[in-house]
Formats: C-alpha cells, sequence, structure tokens
C-alpha cells in the first residue's frame, strides 16, 4: 500500500455556505466579490458577529451564499436598514452588499446619509455600469456612450446626463473613514480589491466611521461580451471614467 | 398614581420608552413632530438608538433592520409621509418583523393640510404595500389610551411579529389631558429562536421576503394567513356603551369617540335608545360584534372624520342585516356634540 | 352639565399655551376633568396663537368647541377672532393695554384690564399670561389662586422654579385686580 499525503492547497470560506454553487451568469465577477468578503470575514474571525444586509439587484441572493445572519433590505434601502441594525447593535458586525443601482441610483440618499452620519458599517457596492437583473438597462453608472436596452444608441448628455462616481462621491463626506475604487479584472487587482474590503471592514471595527469600496465588475451577459472581453472593457474604458484608487483614508 | 397632564405625542413617546423601545428612527412632520423632538433627548439620555433619518422612506427601513435583531423599535409619521412607507410595510408583514409604527393623521390628500382628520382609515387597515398582508391596527380615543395602545402595539407587534400601526390623529397628538403613566403590564416576548443575533453556536439565519419557488411562496402566505386567523380570534377589541337595547347603535373609532359618547349620553336623557360601538382593533376588526349587535339592533350609524372609510367595514361586518349610514367631515374641527346629536335624531326619526 | 371651556388667545411669545396648560393643570389639581387643546403648526407661524381649556365634572365631552364660556383676549386681533364665538353670558377678559375698549356685543360680560401695564408694574412684561390667569380666577371661580400657583410649580421647569414668587405675584395681582369699572357700565 502505497501512503500519499494530500495537502490541501485550496478551500472554500467557512463563510461561504458549505457546498454552495454560486448561480451567476459565466464571466460574472459577483463570484469573485463575494469570496473575497467571506475570505476577509474568515480572517478577521467576524462570521459569528456579522450581520449582513443584501439589497435588490442580482446581489440579493446573499443570504444564499455568505454563511452569516442576514437580511433583505427593500430596493435601495440596504444602508437604512444596516443603520438600524448597528444602532441598536453596536457590538456587531455590519455590512452590506450592493449594485450600483441599489447604491447609486434608488438608494443615493440612504447612502449618502449613512456616509454623512459615519454610520460604523462596511458597504460594498458593485458597479458593472448596468441593472444587470432586470435585463441590462441603463443606470446610474453607465458611461457616455455606451449602448444599453435603455439607451439604444449610447447614453448621450441630451437625454441622460452623466454617470455618478461613487467612490468619489462617498469620499467627500465627512463620516467616511475609507472610500476606495477597486476592479477584478486581474490577479493584482483582485488582491487589492481583497485589501481594500478588509480596510473597510477595519475602519468599522475601530469605530472610525463608514467604510465603502466600490468594485468594477462585469456584467458579460448584459454587455454582449465573453467573459474575457468583459475584463478588457473594464480595462478599456471603464478605468478611464472611474479611475482606480484610495479616495478617502484617516 | 399621581396624574400627569400630556399631551398625546408625548404619552406615545414615554410610553414607547416605558415599553423599552431599544430605537427610535424618524422624520419629522406635523402634527407628530414632538415625538421625535421627545425621543432625541430621551433615547440618548437613555443610551439608546436615536437617528434623525434622512426620510421617512429611511426612517421606516431603519425600524426594519433594527427589528430584525430582535431589538425593539418604532418610527412615527403622519399620513403624506407614512404613504412613503407602504413598501416597507409589505416587507416588514412578509419578512414577520416587530415593527411599531405611530401614524398620526393629518388632513389629505396630497399635502392636504395639518389639521386632524381621520382619513388614514384605509392607509393603516388596507394599506398601499403589494401583495397580501395585514397589519394590526390600534386606534386610541384619548391621551391615556395613547399609553395603553403604545404599550399593546410593542406587546402584539412582538407577540405575534407582525408589524403594528398605532392609528392617533392630530386633535388627540396636540391636545393634553391628565393620564397616569402605569408600567408596561405585558411579558416579554422571547426573541432567540428567530432574530439575527449573530450565527454563533448556531446556523446561519437568514430574514428575506424573496421566494422564486412558487410552492414555497404559497406556503408562505399561507404561514401569514393562519397567524392573521389566531389575531382575529384572540385580539379582537372594542368599547360598547349603551348597547342594551339600543335601537341606534353609532360607532365610529379613535377621538372622536369622546363627542359621540357625550351625544349617546344626551340621547339617552331624552329617551332616544343609543348606543356606540368602538372598535379599538381597526384590524382586527370586530366583524362578530357587529353580527350579533345587528341582530338586536335596528340602524348602525358610523361617524368619522373623513368621507367615509371605516363605513365599509362595518357594511361588510352587517352584511345588509340592517341599514347601515354615515355621517362624517373631511377635516377640521371635530364634529360637534350638537351636530351629532340631530343627525341621531334625524337619522332615528 | 357642569362643563365650561376657556379660550386664551394673543401673540405668539405672550405665553398663551403656556397659560393654557397652568389653568389646565390647576383644574386637574382640582380633581376635574380637562382637556387642553392648542392651535398648532404652521397655523402660528401668522403670530396669533390660542388654545383651548374644557372642564367638567364628567367626561370632557369635546375638546374643540363652537363656542366658549370664557376669552382671554391678551390682543386685538384675538380679541376681534374670537369674540363672536363667546356664547351669550360668557365672559371676555381683554388686554385694555393692546385691545380698544368697544363693546360690540351687548348679551355678554366685559372685563377690561390693562395687563400689559400691569405686567410692567411687576417688572416682568412676559407675565401678562399669569395675570390674566388671575383675572380669569376671579370672574369665572373655575379654580383658585392656589391651585394655579401648585399648577405653576407642575408646569415650570426646574431651572424656571426662581420665578415662582413673580407668578404668584401676578396671579394675586390679576385676582384683586378691582372689578368696579365693569360693575358700573
Amino acid at each position: 500500500m502505497i501512503k500519499t499525503t494530500e495537502k490541501l492547497v485550496f478551500e472554500s470560506p467557512k463563510s461561504l455556505k458549505a457546498g454552495m454553487k454560486f448561480p451567476f451568469c459565466a464571466g460574472c465577477d459577483h463570484g469573485v466579490a463575494i469570496r473575497l468578503v467571506a475570505e476577509v470575514l474568515d480572517e478577521m474571525n467576524l462570521k459569528e458577529k456579522t450581520i449582513a444586509v443584501a439589497s435588490i439587484g442580482c446581489s440579493v441572493m446573499l443570504y444564499d451564499y455568505l454563511d452569516t445572519d442576514c437580511i433583505e433590505a427593500p430596493h435601495g434601502r440596504a444602508l437604512a436598514a444596516a443603520t438600524g441594525v448597528k444602532r441598536t447593535n453596536k457590538d456587531k458586525f455590519v455590512l452590506t452588499y450592493q449594485g450600483d443601482g441599489d447604491f447609486a441610483s434608488i438608494g443615493l440618499a440612504e447612502s449618502l446619509h449613512a456616509a454623512l452620519r459615519g454610520e460604523k458599517v462596511s458597504a460594498i457596492c458593485i458597479n458593472n455600469t448596468t441593472y444587470g437583473m432586470t435585463g441590462g438597462q441603463a443606470g446610474p453608472t453607465t458611461i457616455m456612450g455606451q449602448i444599453t436596452k435603455t439607451s439604444p444608441n449610447g447614453r448621450n448628455e441630451e437625454y441622460y446626463g452623466y454617470p455618478i462616481k461613487i467612490a468619489e462621491q462617498i469620499a467627500l463626506c465627512d463620516g467616511t473613514a475609507y472610500s476606495a475604487r477597486c476592479s477584478l479584472d486581474s490577479i493584482a487587482n483582485i488582491k487589492k480589491t481583497k485589501e481594500a474590503i478588509r480596510k473597510t471592514f477595519e475602519v468599522q471595527l475601530q469605530g472610525l466611521g463608514f467604510g465603502f469600496v466600490e468594485i468594477l465588475s462585469t456584467c458579460p451577459t448584459n454587455w454582449h461580451l465573453t467573459p474575457q472581453e468583459s475584463h478588457e472593457r473594464v480595462r478599456n474604458e471603464l478605468f478611464q471614467v472611474y479611475p482606480l484608487g484610495v479616495y478617502k483614508e484617516v | 398614581m399621581t396624574k400627569k397632564l400630556t399631551t398625546g405625542n408625548h404619552a406615545i413617546a414615554q410610553a414607547a420608552i416605558n415599553a423599552g423601545c431599544d430605537g427610535y428612527f424618524g422624520y419629522p412632520i406635523t402634527p407628530q413632530s414632538e415625538i421625535g423632538e421627545f425621543m432625541s433627548k430621551k433615547m440618548q439620555e437613555l443610551e439608546r438608538a436615536y437617528v434623525c433619518a434622512e426620510s421617512e422612506i429611511a426612517a421606516i427601513n431603519m425600524v426594519l433592520g433594527a427589528c430584525s435583531t430582535g431589538a425593539k423599535a418604532m418610527t412615527s409619521s403622519s399620513s403624506c409621509a407614512v404613504a412613503l412607507m407602504q413598501e416597507s410595510l409589505s416587507y416588514i408583514a412578509a419578512d414577520e418583523l416587530p415593527v411599531v409604527l405611530v401614524s398620526v393623521m393629518r388632513a389629505g390628500p396630497g399635502l392636504g393640510y395639518i389639521y386632524p382628520s381621520q382619513g388614514d382609515y384605509n392607509q393603516a387597515t388596507i394599506g398601499g404595500g403589494n401583495g397580501d398582508y395585514k397589519i394590526i391596527v390600534l386606534a386610541p380615543s384619548t391621551v391615556q389610551e395613547c399609553i395603553d395602545l403604545t404599550y399593546k402595539s410593542f406587546y402584539l407587534a412582538q407577540k405575534y411579529r407582525n408589524p403594528t400601526i398605532l392609528l392617533a390623529d392630530g386633535l388627540l397628538a396636540q391636545m393634553m389631558e391628565p393620564v397616569e403613566f402605569n408600567e408596561y403590564p405585558y411579558p416579554e416576548i422571547p426573541i432567540e429562536d428567530w432574530a439575527l443575533t449573530g450565527a454563533k453556536n448556531r446556523a446561519s439565519r437568514a430574514i428575506y421576503s424573496l421566494e422564486p419557488k412558487e410552492d414555497r411562496l404559497v406556503e408562505r402566505i399561507n404561514t401569514l394567513f393562519n397567524k392573521y386567523k389566531q389575531i382575529e380570534e384572540n385580539e379582537v377589541e372594542f368599547e360598547e356603551y349603551q348597547t342594551d337595547n339600543a335601537d341606534l347603535i353609532v360607532t365610529c373609532f379613535g377621538s372622536i369617540a369622546r363627542n359621540v359618547k357625550s351625544a349617546i349620553n344626551q340621547c339617552r336623557e331624552k329617551g332616544l335608545k343609543v348606543g356606540m360601538l368602538r372598535p379599538i382593533t381597526l384590524y382586527p376588526f370586530p366583524t362578530k360584534k357587529y353580527q350579533e349587535l345587528a341582530k338586536t339592533t335596528k340602524k348602525f350609524l358610523t361617524i368619522e372624520m373623513n368621507m367615509g372609510q371605516m363605513v365599509r367595514d362595518v357594511r361588510l361586518a352587517v352584511n345588509g342585516q340592517v341599514p347601515v349610514e354615515f355621517f362624517g367631515k373631511s377635516v377640521g374641527q371635530w364634529l360637534s356634540v350638537e351636530d351629532i346629536i340631530a343627525e341621531i335624531e334625524r337619522f332615528n326619526g | 352639565m357642569t362643563e365650561k371651556n376657556v379660550v386664551i388667545a394673543g401673540f405668539g411669545g405672550q405665553g398663551i399655551l403656556l397659560a393654557g396648560e397652568v389653568l389646565a393643570n390647576a383644574l386637574m389639581l382640582d380633581e376635574k376633568n380637562v382637556t387642553w387643546y392648542p392651535c398648532y403648526g404652521a397655523e402660528m407661524r401668522g403670530g396669533t396663537v390660542n388654545c383651548e381649556i374644557v372642564t367638567s365634572e364628567d367626561e370632557v365631552s369635546s375638546v374643540n368647541k363652537q363656542d366658549a364660556d370664557f376669552i382671554i383676549a391678551l390682543n386685538q386681533i384675538s380679541f376681534d377672532k374670537f369674540l363672536p364665538k363667546l356664547k351669550a353670558g360668557g365672559w371676555v377678559i381683554a388686554n385694555s393695554s393692546l385691545v380698544k375698549e368697544i363693546k360690540s356685543r351687548i348679551d355678554i360680560n366685559y372685563l377690561f384690564a390693562p395687563i400689559t401695564a400691569l405686567a410692567n408694574e411687576l417688572g416682568e412684561i412676559r407675565i401678562s399670561n399669569i395675570i390674566s390667569l388671575g383675572l380669569l380666577a376671579k370672574i369665572s371661580k373655575l379654580t383658585s389662586v392656589e391651585a394655579l400657583h401648585n399648577a405653576l410649580d407642575n408646569v415650570l421647569p426646574e431651572h424656571r422654579k426662581n420665578l415662582l414668587a413673580l407668578n404668584l405675584k401676578a396671579l394675586e395681582m390679576g385676582f384683586n385686580f378691582s372689578l368696579a369699572p365693569v360693575a358700573a357700565c
């Protein structure tokens, strides 16, 4: 009998539900982002004290992936719900996971005011420049010229106005302790994203204020691109409009 | 116990604090802004949660978040701003969260005005949220009842894990009368088996309303309606006044009952056989009581400070057994005792 | 029916709502049923304020009535606005420092007193409201100076308790105001 030594080189984070499979479209970055969140929760030993807030959009079934307590908020209201959770449970770790439509369109008031109040919560916003779940319509982050189902001729100034720079706006709020924009287009950027997520968690734990990270992500299905082309689009088109970087760190 | 002269708004706020409210989240609107003002001071003194929300939409969702952790939390608002909360009330009902909403009615529709009104009976009992759901609705008629029913709102919300509205009006909220602040009389309801408290030494929990599988959605709604049946069987509350041998029963809710009662007293002195039935729980509605009284009385007269909202529920309950008439006025100064007596005499004649 | 109601009206800043609260507290201390109802919100922005106190041996029948047994008018606008609301045989107490002594109705009782001037005699113009309560106690017999004084103790916040002595003087000044001019007309 031959003895073999098995060495575990890769495992699923404990903060992800065991045996869970992401239902996202091929090439979508949601799965990577949620995995990063779970990894940081594991590494910071936060799973047992976490109450996550899910939003409306492709991110809605967060509770099917994260193995933490979780509440679903109505559309756009994740940071209001998170405020309610945190204010009545100061010892808990509270995070929201939202899309750009939820965070910066319907929920812009809730998002900005949570930042202005300096809520001790961590917010993660996935920016894929479109309303993904409803089938790829123009959203608040759709870039100029981008063709979507509701901008068939491309986003123009006359009909649509301009996209919002979320990380920059959040950085302007005095209650914000950390605001960054990251991307998942490369291994190096995935690593940076993970560090940004860690930072948003740390500022909450240290009681410094609102922690925020905007993650540029792909939507191959609605962009009508392959996964690889999608990441190329992130690099070639989105980086110019949405530069990566840390916009505020106290 | 010594009596204290107190406004309806302050009575509600102090009662909420006595009931153990852990968090108040609100946005000002006349005629209930004094609740938030009172809370901003007292909650901070007690080191409980208080947030000046950026909107009523944010406020109700803060309450949703707080209540999902088993905290006792509330908001208060009025009419056009309660309208903003309807989406979340539907979520809260689906999520089975013990939310308390104090709704102080002013005049509508639209911005209307700050005059007192009872025009939000439909808004509270039927609601404008989507889907099949019910909200427990309690309607105080005196400042003392503002206290007693605030206590009850917290208790019923917790007991049934169901959103509960305390439906007051501008007159009741702004007026003062002597009251006694008795202690919160209800038992505490355990939250350990459902609340989000962090997945420590137990499986993780989620509270959500999304249910993509048809059979499971049907099951969830059935579960809700089994609960509503329990509420309807166990929690109906009403005030019955001089209904014995009454040929005419005047029925009303909230603070207009004071005027109606005085009218009944004066009519009785004149020898008219008149009584009053006042639902205290607007949901669950005292349907059986109306059916019972319909067997002995000849007529019902529904009096409301609106253009006729509760009268629909009265008619549904009475179901044609005897005539049901309506007398009301949209907003402003409450119908006087004299107006009510005149209407009783006209209708009785 | 033993029910009586009082409307107190004047400018914002004259302590109208406070006077009403003191009166309602006094009636509560007298173990009567009582309600206090203010004009509220935007209605106050025009500069006039009023509140209504209803007291009864039985339950108060209604909080906001169409007419009144007693009216205290501390300025001209309030006098003009509420005089038609006074019941026949009712009393109006008017601040003659600010209200013209014109008796447009013959079916009611008038008490014109220079309330602002009296307050100035006490060195505190803001105490007009309390002087008017002394006048009301005298002509209405709804409550006593003693009950009103105890009521002030209920109503004044801790940091204003030093004003209790002055308030008692104001109540007595109102209560002892000579009614002779009224009897003469």
